[in-house]
């Protein structure tokens, strides 16, 4: 008999969303989402969590103010593709303090790795004989408008990071909160937790979840999404009918 | 959004509108877009409010017999190719994001030369008021354009036999304006048919309103159907509180002397122009903005 040479387990993590679908209704003021998760790992390496949640990818459109003749203008606005309409990340330690540069920028997490496609008016052109160069209007500003998109999205309540939003509370259970704000957008979301030794990452679970619009809030989103026509005609009958039903009380009282 | 201020907010503009015989949306606009709506929506769903309010002030005035109503569609006509004119305008500045620059402008330059002229107008009538003197004879004479030009038509209520001309070129312009700037446009139209269509002033406020419902209700379907930004609960909720207001506003009226009202309605007019254009000149805080609404 030869004896089996059993390779150590990996260490895993497993993780679950407390929901998994948030209905938006007319008096959504926002919801929190717990997250809870375990890591197994028989050496009980000390380990951190990182969680990644990104809303659905939405088109940007952002411009800047300059200032024409003493007048402050918008420039052209730039389109930024796909910035998530959503982006948190959450931590139990500061992130740098969890791993390096290189697996931090690969996963996206942090904001300050974050990956938001370039802006979309590039332009090829042959460069010093070299062909097919890719450049952005933005030019040497492009980092400018990286940070604005960042500063005005986490000032809107949808980015942030959160350096301590992940806490062991017990032997390797971990649980995150998830806090999403009455703007978040309508969509599928996804949570990527993963589980860091080492600084490095050792086992990545997704999640998903949506947010949809529910109720009568739905039934409006889609009518004004799918018959704008019908939906403006409807909005001014329901205008002049209040405006004459009015009328008719003041009347009679 | 709390939605029993929006109620008080549509309230309180509708009572100002029911009193003063406009729309209403030069005031309620801005507040919504202080209030942190997107000016896209604030303008397109601000359309849908004014509508609201005035037509409830337009039966009030015509029970009165003051609206002229052929006046009114004569005007409403040209409103209504303003109001495609206006909506395609709007769509294209939100193109190329100078929407809130057009916005801005327009109130500055519309609101603040209005505000201006109506301010000193009414000041200088309150004063000869107090100075015991009597007021200021109306010049009859009625611009020669008005009768020069071809397509005379007769309105019996106005007592007025003028060409069709200035009043729908008076009506596109309102149009644009009521797009552009989610105003019904009377604060245009009143003084406008006052004196340059020399109207009586008995029958000015009703056929103003009345020409508005048409507009802002054509602006608010195009809107919808065109860049899809009128927001139903919104103006629901503002113009639950508009109509009633407006009723409330025409009653009261009667009861105030009309030049005081008038320099009531300038101060504010001028207050909220200048506000609107305020942020043209002032360094802003963050330099860059988000730009509302996808791209296609």
């Amino acid at each position: 008999m030869i004896p089996l040479v059993q390779a150590p387990p990996a260490p895993v993590v497993s993780a679950a969303l407390t929901d998994t679908e948030i209905r938006v209704s007319s008096g959504f003021r926002g919801a929190r989402i717990v997250l809870y998760g375990a890591v197994f790992d028989p050496k009980a390496r000390p380990s951190d969590i990182v969680v990644i949640v990104r809303g659905p990818d939405q088109p940007l459109r952002i411009a800047r103010k300059t200032q024409v003749a003493g007048l402050w203008l918008n420039s052209r606005p730039v389109v930024f593709r796909g910035a998530p309409g959503f982006y948190r990340v959450a931590s139990t330690r500061p992130l740098r303090d969890i791993a390096g540069f290189a697996p931090l920028r690969h996963l996206g997490a942090g904001l300050e790795h974050l990956a938001i496609a370039a802006p979309l008016e590039q332009r090829v052109e042959t460069t010093y004989g070299v062909r097919d160069v890719v450049v952005s209007r933005l030019g040497a500003d492009y980092l400018d408008w990286r940070r604005a998109v960042l500063r005005l999205k986490q000032k809107a309540g949808l980015y942030a990071a959160d350096p301590r939003g992940v806490r062991f509370v017990d032997k390797g259970l971990f649980r995150a909160e998830l806090d999403l704000p009455a703007e978040a957008p309508i969509g599928r979301y996804t949570a990527r937790i993963v589980l860091f030794q080492d600084g490095a990452p050792v086992s990545i679970r997704d999640r998903t979840f949506v947010v949809e619009k529910a109720g009568a809030e739905r039934a409006l989103y889609l009518f004004a999404k799918d018959r704008p026509w019908t939906y403006g005609l409807v909005s001014v009958i329901v205008a002049l009918g209040a405006g004459w039903a009015a009328s008719v009380a003041f009347r009679r009282s | 959004m709390n939605a029993l201020l929006l109620v008080v907010l549509g309230g309180l503009v509708g009572f100002i509108s029911g009193m003063f015989g406009i729309g209403g949306g030069f005031l309620m606009t801005p507040v919504l877009v202080f209030m942190g709506i997107p000016p896209v929506v604030a303008v397109a769903s601000e359309a849908n409010h004014v509508a609201a309010s005035s037509v409830s002030s337009v039966i009030a005035y015509s029970k009165k017999r003051a609206v002229d109503f052929r006046m009114g569609a004569v005007l409403a006509t040209g409103g209504a190719i303003g109001s495609f004119a206006g909506v395609e305008v709007f769509r294209w500045l939100r193109l190329i994001g100078q929407a809130d620059l057009a916005v801005s402008v327009s109130y500055l330059l519309f609101l603040g030369v209005i505000g201006g002229l109506m301010l000193t107008e009414s000041l200088g009538a309150i004063l000869r008021r107090r100075r015991g003197e009597p007021p200021k004879p109306r010049r009859d004479r009625r611009p020669l354009l008005l009768y020069a030009l071809p397509f005379k038509v007769r309105f019996p209520r106005s007592r007025l036999y003028i060409s069709v001309i200035p009043p729908v070129l008076l009506g596109v312009f309102v149009g644009v304006l009521s797009a552009v700037m989610g105003v019904g446009g009377g604060f245009i139209l009143v003084p406008a048919m006052i004196y340059l269509l020399r109207m009586p002033a008995p029958v000015v406020v009703g056929t103003s309103l009345f020409q508005i419902v048409i507009t802002t209700s054509l602006t608010s379907v195009l809107q919808a159907g065109r860049n899809q930004t009128v927001d139903i609960v919104l103006a629901t909720l503002l113009l639950v509180g508009g109509v009633v207001g407006a009723q409330l506003g025409a009653r009261m009226s009667g009861r105030f002397r009309a030049e005081e009202l008038r320099a009531l309605l300038a101060l504010l007019v001028l207050l909220v122009g200048l506000r609107m254009g305020a942020d043209l000149f002032l360094k802003p805080e963050e330099a860059f903005v988000l730009m509302t609404g996808t791209p296609r």
